[in-house]
């Protein structure tokens, strides 16, 4: 690792921390180097609801900056029930938080992204478009992501996720609030109603011709898909 | 704002040490979702969540105070003590006020600048892109993140976690953790290399 790599420490739920981060963080800032700190409040949690884990994140994103002496944040309000960050409840955590602190603060923040459906499938990429859609028009600096079909199972992450989730926040930059946030309400609908039957997705090997390093054509349709969706909705790169 | 020195890692722990001690579990169960419960009603917030970002300048702004007040009045629990840390608003604002606001990730013509952008910019965000945490098998290690360094939108990297280490299992603070994670960063270093972007941020 440089020293203008990201390093990370983690804060735990809700609002707490151990000391071994607080004696690794120790390590970080008396190497000089660029302190990353993360956290991931739970919608339905510890704290409650919509509006209590808002709060939460909005505290835990300052204690980032206070504790850790972090120089940037990454959040990741997850849902309790689909241990995503895609769910509605969890992008309007995100979003509120995000316009909070930045209205307030200068602060550098950022979002990560776990989905529930995999790679290789219109939903995943349609979670990571919702997603992507919140965080750069709610004014965060970083897009993190994506661990695809929510991050735990081997190898179902890959890069065609990673393109779409820039591709769309560059798509979505400058954009219109209020279009923005009715374009949302769609684009949720959409895949909101799918959780109990998500596909798991395709392999990084099964996605990808491995001797060229480059996307199957059925990815490559699928991703023709989504965006095709998106042009739908107002959304056009 | 005082002139009180800025709170951060060592203070932080010193506070752990000899701050309130409390139990765990009304930590987690009393104390947090009462105060965020009584804080919503203070200050009125009520979220629509068919509306994700707000436009509202005056939710906006409660959820701020709520927050710091939040920070402010719970303070962090430290697992490890069992005692809590505090803090007072002026040092929550000391910390934030000195907070960077531009850095560079990565190094050379790799670099790219993280800087503060508002939410109605047409800048874009920094794209760090990778598997973000989920387990990558360690023989597609190399390939997959070289696959993410040469999507040229993505900015930077963010990994994943290498399952095993020459087929051991890395279990967490034991030798083979670090011999794990010190390869995952080498392996990441090569995939950058070779997609041509050795300077890329991790």
């Amino acid at each position: 690792m440089r020293a203008s790599d990201s390093h990370e420490v983690s804060q735990l739920n809700e609002l707490k921390i151990d000391v071994n981060a607080l004696t690794f963080t120790a390590h970080y800032v008396l190497a000089g180097d660029i302190i990353m700190c993360e956290q991931m409040p739970i919608f339905g949690g510890y704290a409650g609801g919509l509006e209590e884990t808002t709060i939460v994140d909005v505290a835990t994103t300052l204690n980032a900056f206070l504790m850790t002496q972090a120089h940037w944040h990454l959040d990741g309000p997850i849902h309790v029930r689909w241990g995503i960050t895609t769910a509605r409840e969890s992008l309007a955590v995100a979003g509120h938080c995000a316009r909070a602190i930045e209205e307030n603060t200068q602060c550098l923040l950022g979002n990560q992204y776990y989905t529930l459906a995999g790679p290789c499938t219109v939903m995943c990429l349609l979670e990571t478009a919702a997603q992507s859609i919140t965080d750069t028009a709610s004014g965060r600096e970083v897009v993190s992501g994506v661990a695809s079909a929510k991050g735990v199972a081997t190898n179902y992450t890959t890069a065609m996720e990673a393109r779409f989730m820039g591709e769309v926040a560059h798509a979505v930059a400058g954009m219109d609030l209020d279009k923005v946030n009715r374009m949302l309400d769609e684009l949720v609908a959409i895949y909101e109603t799918g959780y109990k039957t998500a596909p798991k997705g395709k392999t990084f090997n099964e996605c990808y011709d491995l001797a060229k390093l480059l996307p199957s054509d059925e990815y490559m349709q699928v991703y023709k898909e989504a965006w095709g969706i998106l042009n739908k909705l107002g959304l056009k790169y | 704002m005082s002139n009180e020195p800025k709170v951060g890692v060592f203070e932080s722990y010193a506070r752990a040490i000899s701050g309130p001690r409390i139990p765990e579990n009304e930590w987690d169960y009393k104390i947090i979702p009462q105060t965020a419960s009584r804080i919503k009603e203070k200050y009125g917030i009520k979220m629509d969540k068919k509306k994700m970002i707000p436009t509202d300048e005056k939710l906006i702004n409660n959820l701020f105070r709520a927050g710091m007040e939040m920070l402010v009045e719970c303070g962090v629990y430290c697992m490890d003590t069992g005692r809590v840390i505090k803090y007072t608003e002026e040092e929550v604002w000391a910390a934030i006020k000195t907070a960077p606001k531009r850095l560079v990730l990565g190094e050379g013509r790799d670099a790219v600048v993280l800087e503060g952008r508002r939410f109605d910019e047409s800048k874009p965000p920094i794209i760090q892109g990778g598997p973000t945490g989920a387990p990558v098998a360690e023989k597609d290690f190399v390939a997959m993140h070289e696959a993410y360094a040469r999507e040229p939108i993505v900015d930077t990297i963010v990994d994943g976690v290498c399952q095993t280490i020459y087929g051991q299992d890395p279990r967490p603070n034991t030798p083979f953790e670090i011999y794990a994670v010190k390869n995952e960063a080498m392996m990441i270093r090569l995939a950058q290399a070779r997609a041509g972007r050795p300077g890329m941020g991790l």
